[in-house]
C-alpha cells in the first residue's frame, strides 16, 4: 500500500506540474457552463414599439410602459414598426390615435403572430398595463393589489443547473479516459512502464497507484467545478455527498476499464486517440449531458440506454437537482448499470492488457 | 563453449549463470540457446550487433522476461522461478529508461527507493552522479548526458550486487561516454558485478574484463578481450593502398589472407616480420612503390568480422 501511495503522489506532483493539462481540463467544462448559462439566463422582455403623434399625452404612456421592466420600449414610426413586427424583429407595436378627441382613445395593439406563445404574452401584458394605466390616469381607488413576491430559497430550473451535472459526468469520461489511456500507452511506448517492472513493485501496485489518482484528481476537478458553477455562475444544486460520491466513483471507474482496454490495444499515444474519441463522442452528444435524452428519436434512445455515461448522467442529475431523493430506486438503478459495465470492461481489460 | 569444468569456471557458475536459454517471438527466435556465466567483481559485456538478442538476454535476468527454456541461478536462487528475487536485488538501466518526465531529480531517486527495502541514500547518489545543480530540475529539463546518470543512479539505488546497463553510452558524446565508462569501473571497484552490452567495439575493448560475442541469439564466443583476440586473429594485419597491383593468389611467406576492403587491400599473416620482408622484395624486384603501407595488430573488430562474417556496423 505504501508503494502504491508513493506512485500516486509521484504523478499528482506531476499533474500539479502540468500547467497546460491542467488549464484544457477546467477551461472546456467551464466555457460550456459559461457560455450556455448566458443563453439559458438571458432575462426575457418583449419588444414593444409604439408609434404615433410625436408630442401630446401619448408622451405619458410611453413613459408609463417605458416603466414597466417587462417591456423594451421604443418609439418609431407607424410604417416602420409594423414592418418590424412582420418580420418578427419585435413582438408587437401599439398604434396611437391623434389626442385631439377626448379619452377614452382607441389604440391598437399589432402583434406578431407567428410565435403563439409570445404573441399572447404580448397582448396580456400590454393590455393588463393599460389598465393599470388607466388606474393610474383617471386617479381611481384600486379594488384589488397584488403584491409580487419571490419564494425563499426557491429553485430555479435554468439550464445551467441542467448543464452542470452533464459537464461533471463528461469530465469524469474525458479525464478517466485521456489520463489512462493516453499516459500508459505514452509510458508504454517510452519504457517508463518497464522500468517500474525491473523494481520490486507489483504491477498491480503501480496500476493501483495510477488508478487512485485518477479517482483523486476525478473528484477534485468535479468538486472545483461544482464551486465554480455555484459561486461565479448562480448554478443552484443539491449536494447529497455519499450517493453522488459513490455514482462518480463508480462512473470513474468504469471510463477508467475503457481506458485500460484501449491502453491494451493502442501500441501508440498516437493510436490510442482517435479510439478514444470513436469511444467518447457519440457518448458526448447522445447520454444527456446537452439535452434531455428523451428528446431523442426512438431507434437513438434505444441505444442510447445501452451506454455507460448514459446511466452516469442520469444519476449525477438526478441527485444534483433533487429530482431522485439519495438512494432512491433510480439512483441505484443507475449505480446498478454502471457496475455491470464496471465489471465487465474491468474483466476483458486484465484479458487484453499488455505491458509492451 | 567454454562451459563449466576446471575450478575457476565452478566458481562463476554459482554466482550467475544462464545455461541453454531459449527465448522466440512468434517465429524469431530471439535467444537461441545461450550459456553464460558472470563472475562477481567483474564488468561482462555482451556485444553484438542490434537484433542480436543481447537485450532480450539481459531482460530474462533482470526477472523482466520469462525464458521459453533454459535456467539462470543467481547464487542459489532459480530466477525463472523467482524473478522477484532479480527485481529486489539487481539494479537495471534500461535501453531506454525513461522517467516521469515532470518529477524532479531527487524525487525520481526517491520514488524508486520506496520501492526496495535497503537503499543508498539519495544525495549519496546524487553527489555521486554529479547532478547536484540538477537535483530540483524536472527530468524533462536535462541532457543526455544527465538523463544517463540519473538512470544509472536510479539502477544503484537498491545497492545492488549486480548492475545491468543496457547500451549505457548510446547517443551520447564522448566526453559523456567516457564519463560513463569512469562510473562503470567504479562499480567494479566497489566490488560489483557489472552487465553491459554495447555495439562499441572499442567500448567492448577497453572496459569489459569479461566478453561475449553474440548475433543471431547465439553466443559465438566468449573470454577476456586480449585472449579473444590473440585466440581468434592471433596474426597482424598489414594494410596497402589498392593501388598497388598485387594479386589475389601472391604467395608470401606466412600470408594467411588477403582481402580487399574498399581502397584498401589488407594482408593477414602469422609472421608480420617475414611477410613484411618478403613484401619489400616482392615491390623492389617489380619497382612497384608500396604506397599506403601501415600495420595494425588484430582488433576485437576483426574478430567480430571473423566471427559473424559481417561488420557491427552494417
Amino acid at each position: 500500500m505504501r508503494q502504491l501511495l508513493t506512485v500516486t503522489e509521484a504523478l499528482l506532483r506531476t499533474l500539479v506540474r502540468n500547467r497546460q493539462a491542467l488549464f484544457w481540463t477546467f477551461f472546456f467544462p467551464v466555457m460550456l457552463m459559461v457560455v450556455f448559462g448566458f443563453l439559458g439566463n438571458s432575462s426575457f422582455k418583449l419588444n414593444l414599439l409604439v408609434a404615433g403623434p410625436a408630442n401630446g399625452p401619448e408622451a405619458k404612456i410611453v413613459q408609463a410602459y417605458e416603466k414597466i421592466p417587462y417591456f423594451k420600449v421604443k418609439r418609431t414610426s407607424r410604417q416602420r414598426a409594423l414592418h418590424l413586427v412582420r418580420l418578427g424583429q419585435a413582438d408587437a407595436v401599439l398604434l396611437l390615435p391623434p389626442a385631439t378627441t377626448p379619452p377614452p382613445w382607441h389604440a391598437t395593439l399589432v402583434y406578431n403572430s407567428a410565435n403563439m406563445q409570445t404573441a399572447q404574452q404580448a397582448v396580456s401584458a400590454v393590455t393588463s398595463a393599460a389598465a393599470q394605466i388607466n388606474l393610474a390616469m383617471t386617479g381611481q381607488h384600486p379594488f384589488l393589489v397584488v403584491k409580487p413576491q419571490a419564494a425563499s430559497g426557491s429553485r430555479s430550473a435554468t439550464y445551467l443547473d441542467f448543464l452542470l451535472p452533464g459537464v461533471l459526468a463528461l469530465m469524469a469520461m474525458q479525464n478517466s479516459l485521456f489520463g489512462v489511456a493516453g499516459s500508459l500507452t505514452r509510458w508504454k511506448e517510452k519504457g517508463v512502464l518497464r522500468r517500474f517492472l525491473a523494481t520490486p513493485l507489483r504491477p498491480v501496485q503501480f496500476l493501483g497507484g495510477v488508478v487512485l489518482y485518477q479517482l483523486v484528481f476525478g473528484i477534485l476537478s468535479a468538486a472545483l467545478i461544482v464551486a465554480i458553477a455555484v459561486v461565479f455562475l448562480h448554478a443552484t444544486v443539491v449536494l447529497p455527498l455519499l450517493p453522488l460520491l459513490a455514482t462518480v466513483i463508480l462512473g470513474m471507474a468504469t471510463f477508467l476499464a475503457i481506458g485500460f482496454v484501449i491502453a491494451g490495444f493502442a501500441k501508440t499515444e498516437e493510436a490510442s486517440m482517435p479510439i478514444i474519441n470513436v469511444v467518447s463522442f457519440p457518448m458526448m452528444f447522445l447520454s444527456g449531458v446537452f439535452f434531455p435524452v428523451t428528446t431523442l428519436p426512438p431507434f437513438l434512445r434505444s441505444i442510447v440506454h445501452f451506454l455507460p455515461l448514459t446511466y452516469l448522467v442520469d444519476g449525477v442529475r438526478g441527485l444534483m437537482s433533487g429530482q431522485y431523493a439519495a438512494w432512491a430506486p433510480a439512483v441505484q438503478t443507475d449505480i446498478f448499470a454502471l457496475l455491470v459495465w464496471f465489471v465487465l470492461l474491468a474483466i476483458v481489460s486484465t484479458r487484453s492488457w499488455r505491458w509492451e | 563453449m567454454p562451459a563449466s569444468q576446471g575450478g575457476i569456471h565452478l566458481a562463476r557458475s554459482e554466482f550467475l549463470c544462464l545455461k541453454d536459454v531459449h527465448k522466440t517471438y512468434g517465429a524469431v527466435r530471439a535467444v537461441d540457446g545461450v550459456d553464460l556465466g558472470i563472475e562477481p567483481g567483474r564488468i561482462f559485456g555482451l556485444l553484438g550487433p542490434n537484433g542480436a538478442g543481447k537485450t532480450t538476454t539481459l531482460e530474462m535476468i533482470e526477472g523482466l522476461r520469462r525464458p521459453d527454456s533454459g535456467t539462470i541461478t543467481y547464487g542459489e536462487h532459480d530466477l525463472v522461478r523467482q524473478p522477484r528475487v532479480a527485481r529486489e536485488r539487481f539494479g537495471v538501466q534500461l535501453q531506454t529508461s525513461a522517467f516521469f518526465e515532470l518529477l524532479r531529480v531527487d524525487e525520481t531517486i526517491d520514488l524508486f527507493a520506496s520501492f526496495y527495502r535497503h537503499t543508498l541514500p539519495t544525495e549519496t547518489l546524487i553527489e555521486r552522479f554529479e547532478l547536484g545543480e540538477k537535483r530540483k530540475a524536472y527530468v524533462q529539463h536535462l541532457s543526455g548526458g544527465q538523463r544517463q546518470r540519473l538512470a544509472v543512479a536510479v539502477a544503484l539505488v537498491n545497492d545492488p550486487e549486480v548492475v545491468f546497463l543496457d547500451e549505457p553510452t548510446a547517443g551520447l558524446d564522448p566526453q559523456a561516454r567516457r564519463n560513463v565508462w569512469d562510473s562503470v569501473r567504479q562499480l567494479r571497484e566497489e566490488g560489483r558485478s557489472v552487465v553491459l552490452t554495447t555495439h562499441y567495439m572499442d567500448e567492448a575493448e577497453a572496459l569489459c574484463d569479461q566478453l561475449a560475442v553474440m548475433d543471431h541469439g547465439r553466443v559465438l564466443d566468449e573470454g577476456q578481450p586480449k585472449e579473444l583476440i590473440a585466440r581468434r586473429m592471433p596474426g597482424a594485419f598489414i594494410e596497402l593502398s589498392s593501388e598497388v597491383p598485387i594479386a589475389d593468389d601472391v604467395s608470401l611467406p606466412g600470408l594467411e589472407r588477403l582481402t580487399r576492403e574498399g581502397p584498401k587491400t589488407v594482408l593477414m599473416t602469422q609472421h608480420l616480420d617475414e611477410t613484411l620482408a618478403a613484401l619489400a622484395e616482392w615491390a623492389r624486384a617489380r619497382d612497384v612503390p608500396l604506397t599506403g603501407l601501415a600495420t595494425r595488430s588484430a582488433t576485437l573488430e576483426d574478430v567480430f568480422l571473423h566471427l559473424t562474417g559481417r561488420s557491427l556496423r552494417d
